[in-house]
């Protein structure tokens, strides 16, 4: 908003309320801020509180409806004294005829649309404008219609601008309709507001409250006032009336407070933040956002997610998320930068939304890159316990085949020629003989080495009995010794315990290696492997890829002696 | 001597069954899965029942688990696993859980009749059988300085016949030496060995072939 037009609103406020005041006591007995200077100095405070508040709120972002309608009560509040008789200008005069009831409904307008200053819900909307037309049309325009201020013995009133035909009677019954349903109408609002106030969520009540127990109490006492008038069938200012004006004075006062007590609460939460983003440049531990605003915020439930291209959900670790509750997503551009799940009603307040945003942006998209790249980092290392598995599975699933296809049906085959070979007799075909029993002998050196072959691939112990089992089996065929000193209890996962059987196996296949010294361990969530040989094996670098894969490590060290050690550490739990 | 023959394999089960039938054995009942041999060892109770290692559903070690229910409930039956393993963690295990008259053979054993029927017919008689591959891959392997560097060819052979499974009067026979000659051996080897000897053949197979194996 512009700074003149603000400056011109203020001046024009500022001298509306001098001027109601001067009209007031230009003619006090028709007035009510006019009897004294109390009374003048509590029509402009209240008036001038509004117009404060009013002139603030219109120069915020996202409140500038809200300002509007809070100038406009300011205006209304200071409207209420200008049907006064000694006023002198027939404008000023019909203008208070018209509108000297409209503040309460434009109270409760700014009440119900508090903090945007928009109503949505279609019940308070049909309330405000009930209200409205029970201020502005009933007790104002109607009457002003048929009102004749020269027939009625004022003489020295101006001149009723909107009379069309003075009629005494529908002036009486527009009057007397006007406060029974004014009555009816501010009560409506009050019902309203508390009804909404005890619907909404815990956050926007907080938030809303003050505001509206400020304008139910403003509201409250128009309608007392409204029910003080039932028998006299007008509005007007009796010494009752006036102290019921005071109150309400008073009560706008609190109103004014309450809005402006808001901004200051928003202005503590956003140095929270502030505080926040300087923490996390210095330092930004992977996830470390989430803490950052769950402190901020309060609520401990609060989590954070950023949705990935391919459309996953992860957390600031980069490992898939699952958001219970209620959900805000923060936007920048059309893009949804990250997601908020937080307590349902936390952040219904979108300034709020917005100052998280705004406040935590660089820390957000600095966090969503790298949540991004540990991401895709986890994909990669996932990819490669797939190969490493895949290749293990198809290992396992060859040396099966090999024992029920090939190895059965060459058993049953010594079989048969051994049932042939019973049947031949010596004497009567010695070279079938002689060539049956080199058949024979030729399938028995054919299912050893489909045995050990078979083995090779992947020895059956060490799926079914696990590493322990393997590696003893594995001293035992070995072509050099194996001293095994220590072997781990229990089962691993499969890929696990197949990379440390083979970084073993293939240390010693080598026969120049020496004695080999084996030990295998549970260590601090690690399954540590050491072997110690003359030389280290050949293919270390397919091992190196299977332990790395697995998120291990392996170090081979020389010692002076010429005794070569592999060590791998496989991390075993996840 | 009465015979069952469990494997899932048909060409297997028939071969078999001719082979034994011709060698004089009777071959009492051929069943492809545990849950029939059970029914049949129940109904027939033979002398020695003939076990692969690997049937269904499972495929892994059904047999050695058969085995061991076979010998709790027919302590008369004998049982014989066969098998596609050189482990000898599995013949270990079979040996372990029952005191004589079960066997361990590789599965090609099938058609050597001399071994299978001088297996089977130990097994009547209580004795534990090994295969003697993985007895000599035991007695051959790698292994750093031991004390069985100081055995003799001789006892050497003795032990080897010893983790097979045999008895004094086995071995007697084996190596045509008279029973005098083959105790001093045994003697010696325990000695040299550091275990304890002990009079009874199941445990010194056992003692032995945890020692082959450590």
């Amino acid at each position: 908003m512009a700074r003149g037009s603000r400056l011109a609103v203020l001046t024009a406020g500022l001298a509306f309320g001098t001027l109601s005041v001067a009209l007031a006591r230009g003619e006090p007995d028709y007035s009510f801020g006019g009897t004294s200077a109390f009374g003048g100095a509590a029509e402009l405070i209240a008036g001038y509180a509004l117009l404060a508040v009013g002139l603030v709120a219109w120069a915020r972002r996202g409140e500038g409806r809200l300002g509007m309608i809070l100038l406009a009560a300011s205006f209304a509040w200071f409207v209420l004294d200008w049907n006064n008789p000694g006023d002198g200008s027939a404008f000023i005069f019909t203008v208070g005829l018209v509108l000297y009831v409209a503040a309460p409904p434009i109270v409760a307008h700014a009440m119900l649309g508090y903090p945007t200053g928009r109503v949505r819900a279609w019940p308070n909307r049909l309330g405000l404008a009930v209200g409205y037309a029970g201020a502005v049309l009933l007790l104002g325009l109607l009457p002003a219609l048929v009102f004749d201020p020269n027939a009625e013995g004022c003489a020295k009133c101006p001149r009723n601008l909107l009379l069309v035909n003075g009629d005494r009677g529908a002036y009486e019954s527009f009057n007397r309709i006007g406060v029974d349903a004014g009555l009816a109408w501010a009560l409506l609002l009050i019902l309203l507001a508390v009804g909404g106030l005890l619907r909404s969520t815990p956050a926007r009540r907080r938030l809303a409250a003050p505001v509206i127990i400020g304008g139910v109490a403003y509201l409250g006492l128009v309608a007392a006032d409204f029910f003080h008038s039932l028998d006299r069938g007008f509005l007007s200012n009796d010494g009752v009336d006036r102290r019921l004006w005071l109150g309400e004075a008073a009560a706008l006062c609190a109103l004014a407070l309450a809005v402006s007590w808001a901004w200051v609460r928003g202005r503590r939460t956003r140095s929270v933040l502030a505080g926040l983003v300087v923490e996390l440049a210095e330092s930004a531990p992977p996830g470390g956002l989430r803490e950052g605003l769950t402190a901020a915020l309060g609520d401990p439930s609060l989590q954070l997610a950023y949705p990935l291209g391919d459309g996953r959900l992860v957390d600031g670790r980069g490992r898939p998320a699952q958001l219970k509750g209620e959900i805000t997503p923060i936007v920048r551009g059309d893009e949804e930068v990250a997601l908020l799940a937080h307590r349902r009603g936390l952040l219904d307040d979108p300034v709020l939304v917005e100052e998280v945003a705004a406040t935590a942006r660089l820390a957000l998209e600095n966090e969503r890159l790298q949540a991004e790249a540990r991401a895709q980092l986890g994909d990669l290392r996932a990819s490669r316990v797939r190969i490493v598995e895949s290749g293990d599975a198809e290992r396992r699933r060859l040396e099966r085949d090999l024992h029920d296809g090939a190895q059965q049906r060459l058993v049953a085959l010594s079989l048969a020629l051994r049932l042939a070979h019973s049947r031949l007799l010596p004497d009567r075909d010695p070279a079938a003989l002689a060539r049956i029993e080199k058949a024979e002998t030729e399938l028995r050196t054919a299912l050893a080495e489909l045995r050990e072959l078979a083995h090779g691939i992947f020895p059956a112990v060490l799926a079914d009995e696990g590493l322990a089992a393997a590696l003893e089996a594995l001293s035992e065929e070995a072509p050099i010794p194996i001293e095994l000193t220590t072997a781990p209890d229990g089962r691993f996962d499969a890929p696990i315990e197949a990379t440390a059987y083979f970084l073993v196996s293939e240390t010693a296949t080598h026969r120049s290696a020496g004695v080999l010294k084996v030990s295998a361990a549970r260590r601090d969530g690690q399954l540590v492997v050491e072997v110690e040989g003359d030389r280290a094996p050949e293919q270390i670098t397919e091992l190196e890829d299977r332990i790395g894969a697995l998120d291990g490590s392996l170090a081979v060290v020389r010692a002076p002696s010429g005794r070569v050690t592999i060590r791998a550490e496989i991390p075993c739990e996840s | 001597m009465r015979v069952i023959i469990a494997d899932d394999e048909v060409l297997l089960r028939e071969g078999l069954e001719r082979l034994l039938t011709e060698a004089g054995f009777d071959v009492v009942g051929k069943v492809g899965t545990a849950e029939e041999l059970h029914r049949k060892v129940d109904l027939t109770g033979p002398d020695v029942a003939i076990v692969d290692i690997k049937m269904p559903p499972t495929h892994t070690d059904e047999g050695l688990v058969a085995a061991e229910a076979i010998r709790d409930s027919h302590p008369q039956t004998g049982v014989l696993v066969l098998s596609h393993y050189l482990e000898s963690r599995y013949a270990m295990r079979l040996v372990e859980q029952h005191p004589g008259g079960v066997g361990y053979l590789l599965k090609e054993r099938v058609s050597d009749l001399a071994v299978l029927t001088d297996a089977l017919a130990r097994l009547h008689e209580g004795e534990s059988v090994v295969d003697p591959t993985i007895v000599s891959r035991l007695v051959n392997r790698a292994r750093p300085a031991s004390r069985l560097d100081e055995l003799t060819e001789r006892e050497r052979e003795v032990l080897t016949l010893m983790a097979e499974g045999r008895s004094n009067k086995g071995i007697c026979e084996r190596l045509f030496l008279s029973p005098k000659t083959i105790e001093a051996h045994v003697k010696h080897i325990f000695m040299k060995l550091g275990i304890n000897e002990s009079g009874d053949d199941h445990r010194r197979v056992l003692a032995v072939l945890a020692y082959l194996r450590s």
